[in-house]
């Protein structure tokens, strides 16, 4: 039976970055009328079951309870079933919960954000990231009724990897100990402390390693971006340490802010060679744009770009298949 | 000396001030470029500019509570409602934030606040547009609430309530804003001053506002039965002037209270009960107390009519006295 | 954001002064000593030292019914509010205020307040007058989730907004309105949100990291001195006492209570500080000290001062009129 999942993040697209750029802001009843739109997309096309992470809003509560008023439900929806922690932990419990029903598509809801923590558990499951948080490199921003039929057609696949693509991602070690992971990139910056999390001040930021890199994105990784361009199906990263004395290049920070920044050193970074260096000041490493990782001065941080990350579903080829398919033919 | 419309007077003291003084803003609906819904601010936008002569949204509660806030932190601000029926949106910024914030902070804080207010029935605006709430002011400690009747009064009484340290309600009668009279000075009138502005020996008509001139349409026709009304026009309402109702009453040994709002829990029993209460010797024949009656003001001209007292019921109430 | 090590001291002396200073009131309260309410800011101390570390002593603030920690935070003098709540002639109030009316003029601030709501609009006022006095002070309005159920929230942001006022509106999204959870008093989680319907910047943090909040609060601050107008900043945190003392707040799911606690703003900072050598436990040690005597001083302070003479009822309601005393 086709089934799929939702993460939706309550906290998504509420950070500083509206108060020190000119981020986008959707609101979580916004949300749920995106949810309502996947959900609708998804039945009309065989979707059976869907399930929801829960969370403090209950988004999927509401889905459900809006549906079913409006007599429109017709696949089944429930929540998975667990103590929610009102933190990131959520969707990382959700995307394990997810992994393990091995249902046909994830379809997350937020910003890079919240598809780096729903990336650390969702391996075989396809994943259908979707924009409604800040600066998204990684989340497409989409009409919910599509991405509701790429859930559809994905799900109706024997073969879906056909149209997906197995991202690469970031891993993060501090004196070999792997601390985290990055979809898109890892910055590191002056800050110790996670404060409002995002990171913002160029004059902060000492280096970056990308996954890949955009002049068209928002972002630190549009830095690199402005000075080459690596796409998602390259076999290499990106590393650039920013200072005096090489290429100055401007490029959009965050959304409405573009700014020079001046690269000291760039290298390509092959898949699974590690970048190491020796902090010589307390700093912290952010990930895809959020104060992650502290470091304390003279630790040794190493960051390995691989391509062991989800697999993300390209809802375009995705959609254009099943067209090919005939999956759109009525008779 | 000059001749003024009511609401010229007003302007005129609010003008006054606004150039002595940077720190006299004026704020509203349509108080702006519009002039004011009865006309009042006409021409102050183009004198005084925007930022000081300023239309606000339809927010009672912003607009008291913005006069609040700017009287605590240096500004001498004069606050509009379009009608004091709308003081019942606004009515907590007033009652227990402007009223009472100085007593709260232990007298620390200056409230130097007027909030200026249409009242009054008359000119078929139905229940919620005509009422007389003075009472709901005069009930609170903390509040100065004054009703001039003439241009000359609004002048001064306006140039003192901006000079004042507490929020002083300034109602002003709808039906007055037209009426011309003399101005021979433009000088402050003190809060807590009435005036005597008919001498009779015979029956005190005590009175503010617009009823001032019902006042004497009906002394007039008293007097042509041989009974002298004196006419005791308050201005303010609090502080009281109890001196000069008391000086009237020892020489009259009658009073009539003579208000235009609803009768039951008006300031008129305030009134009453006071010259009952403390000048109960000087007096002859029970106080007489007028009012409308007690329903919401109604539509049609000839409900409305009925509905407010007039200078008929104040000549039946000092006949039966004697 | 550099915040340096001085500042981060600072906040953490204005939280602890206010932890145990509200530890105290609710001693006081328990014991008989404080008439009337008293509600309390313990673990909401994150949000007003982190804000006030922002502001200038001519800033203004509008607080609420919950506000000893601002009035700390702002520069309040814990000698006079002590004696206020105790209702002695000397406090900050003349005992006419009690704990939820204390007010410092010469601090800018202006009133805790015990109507729901009523700081909005206040704060408009303080805004516009600043504005036309052409200075470059700002108004921090604090409120709770609760009040923005209120039609002033609504009035207050959009005036606020039409005439880009130097306000920082901070919510203390403590998830509670008295008694009725976020959940059941209003159809958001983020009052963050309603920003957007004002035109102005909206942002949540989390309440409980003062470093969180003053990122946001400074970044706020400027744009107001700069007279780009209101910022809308939610902070979520957490009551940890009923809504007044004597409030069992049996409402408040155990497990939630808990989780909460797991993140009091207190250790967590002081865990931080001592984690990044801000402090060292000792020198933290030694702050709690110092706190903890300024606190028994001020109760030392407020019960050596004079209760007020029943006649002082009648001074202050008018600058210049004395009401009538009562005749026995």
């Amino acid at each position: 039976m086709a089934s799929i999942g939702i993460i939706a993040n309550p906290a998504s697209g509420k950070d500083i970055r509206r108060l020190v750029s000119y981020a986008t802001t959707i609101d979580n009843n916004e949300k749920i009328n995106i949810c309502q739109r996947i959900v609708l997309a998804a039945q009309s096309l065989g979707v059976k079951e869907v399930f929801f992470m829960p969370d403090t809003f209950m988004i999927g509560c509401a889905v459900l309870d809006n549906l079913e008023n409006d007599g429109v439900l017709k696949a089944s929806i429930s929540m998975l079933d667990f103590e929610i922690d009102a933190s990131m932990q959520d969707t990382v419990t959700a995307a394990a919960m997810l992994e393990e029903k091995r249902v046909s598509c994830a379809i997350v809801l937020g910003g890079d954000g919240t598809s780096r923590a729903a990336a650390k558990r969702l391996q075989e499951v396809p994943m259908l990231s979707v924009s409604t948080g800040t600066n998204n490199v990684y989340p497409v921003l989409m009409e919910g009724t599509v991405a509701g039929v790429a859930a559809a057609v994905v799900a109706s696949m024997e073969d879906p990897r056909a149209c997906c693509i197995r991202d690469k991602r970031i891993e993060v070690y501090v004196n070999d100990t792997l601390r985290d992971i990055a979809l898109v990139d890892a910055v590191v910056s002056d800050d110790f402390f996670a404060g409002a999390r995002a990171i913002w001040d160029p004059d902060r930021i000492q280096r970056i390693v990308v996954t890949r890199c955009h002049p068209a994105t928002i972002g630190f990784s549009a830095v690199a971006g402005a000075y080459t361009i690596v796409r998602d199906t390259d076999e290499y990263g990106y590393a650039l340490r920013f200072g005096p004395g090489g290429a100055r290049v401007i490029a959009s920070i965050a959304a409405g802010v573009l700014t020079e920044m001046e690269i000291a050193e760039a290298q390509r970074l092959p898949l699974d060679e590690p970048y190491t260096f020796t902090a010589d000041r307390r700093c912290m490493i952010a990930l895809d744009g959020e104060r992650e990782v502290p470091v304390a001065a003279g630790e040794t941080v190493t960051l390995r770009v691989r391509r062991n990350g989800p697999w993300r579903v390209l809802p375009r080829r995705a959609i254009e298949e099943a067209q090919r398919r005939g999956m759109f033919r009525r008779s | 000396m000059s001749i003024m419309t009511y609401a010229e007077g007003i302007r005129e003291g609010m003008s006054i001030r606004m150039r002595e003084n940077p720190n006299v803003v004026l704020f509203g609906e349509d108080v702006g470029a519009f002039g004011g819904c009865f006309g009042v601010s006409a021409g102050m936008f183009d004198e005084f500019g925007p930022e000081r002569v300023r239309d606000t949204p339809i927010s009672e509660g912003a607009i008291i509570g913005c006069a609040v806030g700017a009287a605590a932190t240096g500004l001498r601000p004069i606050a509009e409602l379009m009608f004091c029926d709308f003081l019942t949106v606004g009515m907590d910024q007033l009652v227990n934030q402007a009223a009472k914030m100085r007593y709260m902070f232990g007298g620390k804080i200056n409230m130097p606040m007027v909030v200026r207010m249409p009242a009054g029935a008359g000119s078929g605006a139905a229940a919620q547009h005509s009422q007389s709430l003075e009472a709901w002011c005069t009930h609170i400690p903390g509040l100065k609430v004054v009703y001039p009747s003439t241009a000359e009064d609004a002048l001064g009484l306006m140039l003192s309530a901006i000079d004042d340290d507490n929020p002083v309600i300034f109602f002003e009668g709808k039906l007055l804003y037209g009426m011309k009279s003399e101005v021979s000075s433009k000088e402050p009138i003190p809060l807590g001053k009435g005036k005597i502005v008919r001498e009779g020996g015979d029956v005190s008509i005590i009175t503010y506002g617009r009823q001032v001139f019902d006042a004497a349409k009906a002394a007039d026709l008293l007097a042509k039965d041989g009974i002298e009304a004196e006419i005791i026009d308050l201005r303010s309402l609090y502080p009281l002037d109890k001196a000069l109702i008391e000086q009237s009453i020892a020489k009259t040994h009658k009073a009539i209270v003579l208000t235009e709002e609803v009768k039951r829990g008006g300031y008129g029993g305030e009134i009453s009960a006071t010259i009952a209460e403390e000048f109960f010797d000087s007096l002859d024949a029970p106080v007489a107390r007028i009012g409308a009656l007690n329903t919401p003001v109604p539509f049609a001209p000839v409900l409305e009519q009925y509905y407010m007292p007039n200078e008929m019921d104040v000549v039946a109430a000092a006949k039966n006295m004697f | 954001m550099e915040i340096s090590n001085e500042l981060m001291k600072d906040i953490y002396l204005q939280m602890r002064r206010i932890r145990d200073f509200e530890g105290t009131a609710a001693k006081l309260f328990a014991d008989g000593e404080v008439p009337g309410f008293v509600h309390l800011y313990m673990g909401e101390e994150a949000i007003a030292p982190a804000v006030c570390a922002c502001l200038r002593d001519d800033d203004f603030i509008t607080s609420t019914h919950r506000g000893h920690g601002h009035i700390i935070a702002k520069g309040g003098d814990l000698n006079l509010m002590m004696a206020e709540l105790l209702g002695r002639e000397t406090g900050y109030c003349k005992g006419k205020g009690g704990s939820m009316h204390i007010a410092d003029r010469d601090k800018g601030i202006l009133g805790a307040n015990g109507i729901v709501g009523a700081g909005h609009c206040i704060s408009t006022g303080a805004g516009l007058s600043i504005k036309l006095r052409k200075t470059d002070q700002v108004c921090v309005c604090f409120f709770g989730d609760g009040s923005t159920n209120q039609g002033t929230f609504h009035e207050a942001l959009n005036m606020a907004s039409i005439w880009k006022l130097p306000i920082i509106f901070v919510c203390e999204n403590n998830h509670y309105g008295i008694s009725m959870s976020q959940a059941r008093h209003q159809a958001i989680k983020d009052v963050s949100d309603r920003a957007a319907a004002y035109n102005m910047p909206g942002v949540s943090v989390d309440g409980n990291d003062p470093l969180a909040v003053y990122e946001a609060a400074f970044e706020a601050v400027a744009r107001a001195r700069a007279g780009k107008g209101p910022t809308l900043i939610e902070c979520k945190t957490y009551r940890q006492h009923g809504h007044f003392e004597g409030d069992p707040a049996t409402y408040k799911p155990k497990e939630e209570q808990a989780a909460w606690m797991e993140k009091d703003p207190l250790p967590r900072f002081a865990k931080f500080l001592e984690d990044n050598g801000v402090m060292t436990a000792k020198e933290i040690e030694t702050v709690d000290a110092q706190v903890a005597q300024q606190i028994k001083d001020a109760i030392e302070f407020a019960k050596a001062q004079p209760i007020p003479s029943p006649e002082s009822a009648v001074v202050d309601v008018y600058s210049d009129i004395v009401e009538e005393v009562r005749v026995r």
